[in-house]
């Protein structure tokens, strides 16, 4: 009875897998990089994938109205729509494996507006100025532009941006004879007030969980009191300075006076916001998502949500700094139909697309001239607020960001819960970003 | 002679059924796993066109060696595998005897019991992130109803620990339990019976008798939980995102993040050789402790 | 008197574990029923109860697309690890191969790599043989994912069942495979409903594989499709629980109505001569 002899079998195997493992490390298919620069606009033809999480309102997803605009306006083209994983993280780690196993399922893909560095570095997306006429990029204020560039190249075409806002409850204010507060000091105040007054459960709600919310809430308070956690250069750590010292303080002075609820530390937009719209909670610093969503269907409070600038500690000047979140569109480097996409992503940075994103997306168009436009201010009470604010950007022009960014939000969120005292978590978190902005260290 | 080739015989034929299982997890898995462990011994970098690697080099390890986040993620892992395993095995024990004696409703009791486990991994952290919720969380409530102050039990350390393994500890007990049943009804009752007729108490039987001879299926039981807990990611992604601070992050956690987050294939690839070197020592540490018979067993 | 006495510990251990079970089913199966408004009611019953989220998780997401896809990759998952594990488990319990130990270690070694950093190098090894956003793929993935497991638990059965009935067999004239199929397999039925109710379960709530694997909308399974809910700040719970218990729906039924089956099955071991 012939047979392989037992000790061939895991050589056999072995050796088919060293096989699969030499292709499997080689370079992927065909990289479409060399694709011609082609005109926007041009008579470009195919079906293209657009891998996409899904934003603006929950009851209409303005993404496909996008998509129908799109192919009556480009006839030729006609785009699906691929529905992403909603946490970014996760959506990150998929378009990661996807695009460095040369996947070309998808051939434009929203990612967040941290990520042109870390993706550029990593080769993740595919450069965009050979196909985008160097006029193209003036319709977008220059620091938006310079957010999307790494190492001199733009990598993405952003889509809308995202502002955060103070939203307070006008009918509290209006019973305990409070005028809407404009430093972080007189919010705690009146927040105060009102849960004495027992007019209101808790004073002051964020997102002081640990992940890049926190980064985003951190960049503000610290702005607010002067500090910043990286050089302008991006080669040092500068968040150990006696401002960040007083912002950290403030922030957990929210907590430990009472006016922001402990559990704080644990919530992210979602559960921020639920407090806020379930009617338990008189102040709440969210994204302009949040107005829309406070005064919608499910919300108890909706009508008597008021939306400002966000503060500053006392004694500077202007309203409080708001971070710049918000989407872009990069393309993927092993995309099998560059022009098309290419058509798709113009299209997105166009007026129509980005006035259909302002006005029944409600989020913030990045193209200035839509954003001043009367009518597009009138269709969302944010967007008025969201001229005057004082914006400020997390520092995601270096490319290890993501580590930068876990030791701000690890620490933070440690001084927060008062694990920590507040200059050891600084400490801790400078000495940290040091090793990430040098690349050293885990 | 006879004897000898009717062995080989036998020993052939054990190849030919043993080869078709080994040969699809050794075509699928081994690739990958040799891949990480190389990945973890060099340079790598990641590019839209695939994965790098160049030169042979043990810093990856060294980084992890030096950074005392690693070290962290180390003991709160293995603290709390020893931990949870524990109470799972004896919560898991003590759900299979009831079971074993249950006469009417057992299915019913089997049905109710299988379900957490058949609840996505995902989906059950969230729902008890919604349980545990700090201001609108049904733990919170009834606390206060109660009269006590609120209850933030992911906001300091120790509890955020407990409320995972709490977590952690409802979802998996079945898994035990079964195991644990199944081998109790293959258990002789001859020897069980023969302690009974010479007056030996319940607890006697089951802890002298009983339990020796659910060794191997408790053995495996127990074997296969430390090796899921270790791989502990789930619970942590979305209950804690292993705070507060890094507090509650645990090696698959920090792996996960310096893997996709940092895109850091190197020392992420270090995290997990690392711990699957751990969980390794652990495991076979075990079996010998238990010495459940990896060759032959008698009878 | 002292039958009473151990029947009260042993029936309140009983109604304790029940209670530690159910209580958080139950709130999981009354918060599918909240609306979007009344998700931070802590109210034991949910103030305005709706069927809204059934609805949206049907109608705004393919659920049924994705129920569908986990129940065809779950079952030829544990068909296939049932089969192949079942010989395996038989030959390295109990016939005289050299180097079982071995054998044993590495199963246990590979199964215990983090599945975080296999995912990427299985990706690549999918996509060179063309088996990326397919049934086939996820299948063969699993299945070796699965497979040390099952020969674990199925070793372990075949070891515990006495060595004359394969005697018994061989001098009655049976084929090996014959034995095995019609007079070990019996025996060890506990070990097999064991490994099979367990690959079916590990199928259905397998998360990372799934999400790298099967992107596409068409091939996704349930925990990918549950991940898909909710956009950036918003994590609809109401929906997500309603698609879980409608996910877990099926193994409650099957486990119900064949609750004999699987009672008998594991407790088959239990009739012996």
């Amino acid at each position: 009875m012939r047979f392989i002899s037992p000790r061939l079998i895991p050589v056999a195997a072995l050796a088919t897998c060293l096989a699969t493992a030499t292709v499997g490390c080689s370079s992927s298919g065909s990289t479409t990089a060399a694709g011609a620069a082609q005109s926007p606009g041009g008579q470009a033809k195919g079906t293209i994938t657009w891998y996409a999480n899904q934003f603006g309102p929950t009851t209409t997803d303005v993404r496909k109205t996008l998509i129908a605009a799109f192919e009556k306006a480009n006839p030729g083209i006609t785009v699906n729509l691929e529905q992403a994983p909603s946490d970014s993280d996760t959506f990150r780690s998929s378009l990661e494996t996807q695009i460095a196993g040369g996947s070309s399922s998808f051939d434009v893909y929203n990612g967040d507006v941290v990520w042109p560095a870390q993706f550029g570095k990593a080769g993740l997306a595919q450069p965009l100025d050979s196909y985008f006429p160097a006029s193209y990029w003036s319709r977008f204020s220059p620091g938006l532009v310079s957010s999307l560039t790494y190492q001199g190249k733009v990598m993405a075409v952003p889509i809308f941006t995202d502002n955060a806002f103070l939203f307070y409850r006008k009918d509290l204010l209006a019973k305990a004879h409070l005028p809407v507060p404009t430093t972080w000091q007189q919010l705690q105040s009146e927040a105060a007030t009102l849960q004495k007054d027992h007019l209101v459960k808790y004073g002051f709600a964020a997102q002081f969980d640990a992940y890049e919310g926190l980064t985003c809430d951190w960049t503000e308070f610290a702005a607010d009191a002067g500090a910043s956690s990286v050089n302008p250069a991006g080669t040092t750590a500068t968040i150990d300075s006696p401002q960040a010292v007083q912002a950290l303080d403030f922030m957990r002075g929210l907590i430990t006076s009472g006016v922001a609820p402990s559990a704080t530390t644990t919530f992210q937009e979602q559960q921020s916001e639920s407090l806020f719209t379930s009617g338990q909670v008189a102040f709440l610093r969210n994204w302009t998502y949040a107005y829309a969503d406070s005064n919608g269907s499910g919300s108890k409070v909706a009508g008597e949500v008021g939306i400002t600038n966000l503060p500053t500690f006392a004694g500077q000047s202007g309203p409080g700094y708001s971070v710049t979140g918000g989407w872009n569109l990069y393309l993927n480097p092993h995309s099998k139909d560059i022009p098309a996409a290419v058509a798709f992503m113009t299209w997105m940075g166009g007026t129509q697309a980005q006035t259909i994103i302002a006005e029944q997306g409600g989020e913030i168009p990045t193209v200035a001239s839509v954003l001043h436009d009367p009518t597009v201010q009138a269709a969302n009470p944010a967007f008025p607020i969201a001229a005057k604010n004082k914006l400020n950007a997390r520092p995601s022009f270096v490319a290890g960001y993501s580590k930068v960014s876990e030791a701000i939000y690890t620490n933070i969120n440690a001084a927060l819960t008062g694990s920590v005292s507040p200059q050891s978590a600084l400490s801790a978190a400078s000495q940290q970003i040091g090793s990430a902005l040098s690349n050293t260290g885990l | 002679m006879a004897a000898n080739t009717l062995e080989r015989r036998a020993a052939r034929r054990g190849w030919v059924f043993a080869s078709p299982a080994l040969l699809v997890v050794g075509a699928v898995m081994i690739f990958p796993v040799i891949f990480s462990v190389v990945m973890s011994l060099s340079n790598v970098t990641v590019t839209g066109n695939g994965i790098g690697l160049s030169g042979i080099t043990g810093a990856n390890y060294s980084v992890l060696v030096h950074a005392p986040r690693y070290w962290h993620a180390v003991e709160f892992t293995v603290a709390y595998t020893a931990c949870t395993v524990t109470v799972e095995t004896v919560l898991g024990t003590v759900i299979a005897l009831v079971l074993e004696r249950l006469q009417a409703g057992r299915g019913w009791m089997m049905a109710l019991m299988l379900l957490p486990w058949t609840l996505i991994t995902v989906v059950s952290a969230e729902l008890w992130g919604y349980i545990y919720n700090g201001v609108y969380g049904v733990l919170d409530a009834i606390t206060q109803a109660f009269g006590g102050q609120g209850l933030n039990v992911l906001g300091t350390p120790a509890s955020a620990a407990v409320a995972m393994g709490v977590a952690d500890i409802w979802k998996t007990t079945p898994f035990v339990a079964i195991m644990v049943l199944a081998g109790l009804v293959m258990l002789p009752d001859d020897v069980t019976e023969a302690a009974r007729v010479d007056g030996a108490g319940a607890w006697t039987i089951f802890w002298r008798i009983r339990l020796p001879l659910l060794r191997p299926a408790l053995a495996v039981a127990v074997m296969f939980r430390i090796l899921q807990a270790f791989g502990l990611f789930d619970l942590p992604y979305v209950l804690t995102q292993g705070g507060p601070g890094t507090s509650t992050e645990s090696l698959a956690l920090l792996g996960y993040r310096v893997l996709f987050n940092d895109l850091d294939f190197g020392p992420g690839a270090a995290v997990a050789a690392s711990t699957a070197l751990i969980v390794l020592v652990v495991c076979l540490a075990f079996l010998k402790v238990f010495r459940a018979q990896v060759g032959e067993q008698k009878g | 008197m002292a039958g009473k006495r151990r029947l009260s510990w042993f029936h309140v251990a009983a109604v304790v574990i029940a209670l530690f079970i159910a209580l958080p089913l139950y709130w999981l199966i009354a918060s599918s029923f909240k609306g979007a408004g009344d998700i931070t009611s802590a109210a034991a019953f949910p103030p305005h109860p709706s069927g809204a989220n059934y609805v949206s998780a049907f109608s705004g997401y393919s659920f049924g697309t994705y129920l569908a896809n986990s129940a065809i990759v779950s079952v030829a998952t544990t068909a296939a690890v049932l089969c192949l594990g079942t010989l395996a488990g038989y030959a390295l319990g109990r016939l005289p191969l050299r180097g079982k130990t071995a054998v044993m270690t590495a199963l246990l070694m590979i199964s215990l790599f983090p599945t975080i950093a296999v995912v990427a190098p299985l990706y690549l090894l999918m996509r060179d043989i063309g088996w990326l956003n397919s049934y086939q793929g996820l299948i063969l993935a699993y299945t070796a994912l699965m497979l040390p497991f099952a020969i674990w638990i199925l070793r372990n059965y075949f070891l515990g069942i006495p060595r004359e009935m394969e005697e018994v067999a061989y001098l009655d004239g049976a084929s090996p495979l014959r034995t095995v199929v019609s007079v070990i397999l019996p025996q060890a039925l506990p070990g097999l409903f064991t490994a099979g109710i367990f690959t079916f379960v590990a199928s259905c709530t397998e998360f990372i594989v799934a999400l790298s694997l099967n992107s596409a909308d068409r091939y996704r399974t349930i925990p990918v499709g549950i991940a898909l809910f909710g956009g950036q700040f918003t994590t609809p719970y109401g929906t997500i629980f309603a698609a879980s218990a409608v996910a877990m729906l099926p193994i409650a039924i099957l486990v119900l109505v064949f609750r004999r089956a699987v009672v008998s099955g594991l407790t088959a071991g239990a009739v012996k001569g």
